[in-house]
């Protein structure tokens, strides 16, 4: 198979996918017997008939299930994901608000743990069993250990409260101005806008958030790449390439390294899915303006709408980020094309 | 039977002794716990660890240290019976796949994928916004999530063993399919499934903290190390509040997850080298 069948047949099955998304977050969200009339309306109001047959009628919750979710899907293809219950405004537009903050947070955090995870596994497993294996060890099991919102209010304390070496919560300072609403990431904005100002701020305030949110990464990113290169140090061609003579930096680059990245390139997109689910919680603890913090508000409301959003939005950026992860996957090993 | 490699690792070794001091604490809790875990000290409100509260107090005068111990009784057993849900249901989903093969075994692993994408605290929060906060809810939202996972596993396993040597003779002598299926193929495929639960146990803690840190998990007066850390949250300068259930998370979890590695290595000897 060559790359273009690859990735035309991958492509092709992403509109059955993100179908299945709607039909499995609406199933989630519906199929329980839940009862957003009493979350939504109050106890008084929803004691009168009326003002409940009218509530059930406005969202459709008086149709059948099946004919629930046409409609749903019918006004999804116009763009209509129906109007947050808490906020009043359309879904669309809450989502396209807070997705930028988020993936902002994510691939600050993504790049981070890679910067930072590559290279310690790197050297973890060339000096196998010394020090800086035994402290690469230990981040990777504090990494999966840690609960990220604790690391995160640790963080706060430490380099907000007592050192002052971060800004305070929140993606700006009080008094800097959002930037020309551009692409929605407020550090490309401002770069955009000539606003260096803002765009220093920005990363300020991004800085520690990404940091506490890359630590699990940090942690997978290690484990996984110290392993396989381990298991690449043992081949042949490593052991030929000593045998020349060549210097030990060059077989550790070129040689090793760059093929032990390959099995890594996997787990970014896999870990993609626990970043989001980190950025959830990291948000709510540093006043993220994302889609995390979007989504707390929204599940601790009963506000399925909005929930459904958030959902189908998530696991359709977690599919089409896995989706470019296996297609470069197949760029650089043509043997995955053949599977 | 406990193979020599694990008990040979000093860091595996007080590992075990953490998760055991963990299970005591839990267990004797309401006998070793200075206070109740609801008794309020109002003239103590937000006090700092000192001889009276060792561990602070939290701004309704509770005690944190008796929180935190009360707290071991509830994500513990949580944390198993999440696990334990999830697994039975994915080796039951997973075995049928693998079992039946064709177009259900093609259904269901596509629904796996579908599943997987949704990262778990979102699954869990659009099962929450259904079903409302509490803990049976957390649960269920942690079997939701993580039954795929196991569906995928069991399934190999079960497609590994469908051909193998006491499976066919089982069906030379004339077993039933069903007793084949449950007597020869699941049992045997068991023990993998159970191993690869216990390994999760610890992320499952994690997990239910998550959920409860958002508010998802039990109401606020039960005693959770997840909404304990929440409380703190708007008191930064009361240290204490967040960091002892913090740090009861961190020690459990990093036990766990240590003696999960060296129980997979001591059973698995081609990854010990690694």
């Amino acid at each position: 198979m060559n790359l273009q069948t690859y990735v035309g047949r991958r492509v092709l099955v992403l509109p059955a996918m993100i179908l299945g998304i709607t039909l499995l977050t609406f199933v989630l969200s519906h199929a329980v017997p839940s009862d957003p009339v009493a979350a939504n309306l109050g106890d008084q109001a929803a004691a009168d008939p009326a003002i409940v047959a009218a509530f059930k009628h406005r969202w459709g919750l008086d149709r059948p299930l099946p004919e629930q979710y046409l409609v749903y899907l019918r006004n999804l293809l116009h763009g209509d994901m129906g109007v947050s219950i808490t906020t009043h405004q359309p879904v669309l537009t809450d989502l396209s608000q807070h997705l930028p903050a988020t993936i902002e947070l994510a691939t600050a955090a993504m790049l981070l743990s890679l910067l930072l995870g590559i290279p310690l596994g790197i050297f973890s497993a060339v000096r196998r069993d010394s020090v800086v294996d035994q402290i690469g060890r230990g981040v990777s099991l504090l990494g999966v250990s840690m609960p990220v919102f604790w690391l995160g209010l640790v963080a706060l304390f430490v380099f907000y409260a007592r050192l002052g070496w971060a800004p305070s919560a929140g993606q700006l300072s009080p008094r800097v101005a959002l930037p020309p609403f551009v692409t929605g990431f407020v550090v490309v904005d401002a770069l955009l806008a000539g606003q260096t100002g803002t765009a220093t701020d920005a990363i300020a305030h991004l800085a520690l958030p990404a940091l506490v949110l890359a630590s699990s990464a940090v942690g997978i990113i290690t484990r996984m790449m110290r392993g396989s290169m381990l298991e690449v140090l043992g081949e042949d061609y490593v052991r030929t390439a000593r045998a020349k003579g060549l210097a030990p930096r060059r077989i550790t680059f070129r040689h090793a390294a760059r093929n032990a990245l390959l099995p890594v390139i996997t787990v970014i997109g896999l870990s993609f899915g626990s970043l989001l689910s980190g950025a959830v919680v990291t948000e709510t603890v540093f006043a993220w303006p994302g889609l995390g913090s979007y989504a707390f508000l929204s599940a601790t409301s009963l506000d399925f709408p909005a929930i459904m959003g958030v959902g189908i939005v998530v696991a359709t950026v977690y599919i089409v980020v896995n989706l470019f992860v296996d297609v470069a996957y197949a760029m650089v090993d043509p043997r995955i094309r053949m599977g | 039977m406990v193979p020599r490699s694990f008990a040979r690792s000093p860091l595996t070794v007080g590992s075990v002794v953490v998760v055991a001091v963990w299970l005591a604490l839990a267990a004797a809790a309401p006998a070793i716990a200075p206070h109740g875990p609801l008794a309020q000290d109002i003239a103590n409100r937000l006090a700092p660890p000192g001889p009276a509260h060792w561990c602070g107090t939290d701004p309704l005068g509770r005690d944190i240290l008796s929180r935190v111990l009360y707290g071991a009784r509830l994500s513990i057993p949580v944390g198993i019976a999440a696990v334990a849900l999830a697994v039975m249901l994915g080796t039951l989903i997973g075995s049928v796949a693998g079992a039946a093969g064709g177009i259900v075994d093609e259904a269901i692993m596509r629904l796996t994928d579908l599943m997987l994408a949704f990262p778990t605290v979102i699954l869990a929060m659009i099962i929450s916004a259904a079903l409302g906060a509490g803990i049976r809810n957390a649960v269920i939202a942690i079997m939701v999530a993580w039954w795929p996972t196991y569906a995928r596993f069991a399934r190999g396993l079960v497609i590994g063993a469908r051909d193998r040597e006491y499976v066919e003779a089982a069906r030379a002598v004339g077993a039933s399919p069903l007793r084949v299926f449950l007597r020869h193929v699941l049992l045997n495929i068991l023990s993998p499934i159970v191993i690869l639960g216990t390994l999760d146990v610890g992320r499952a803690i994690l997990t239910f903290a998550s959920l409860s840190f958002l508010g998802l998990g039990p109401p606020p007066q039960i005693p959770e190390w997840g909404s304990e850390i929440a409380a703190g949250r708007d008191y930064l300068d009361q240290w204490w509040i967040a960091t002892f259930p913090g740090l009861a998370i961190l020690t459990l979890v990093v036990a766990l997850n240590v003696v999960g590695d060296g129980l997979r290595d001591a059973l698995d000897p081609r990854l010990r080298k690694a």
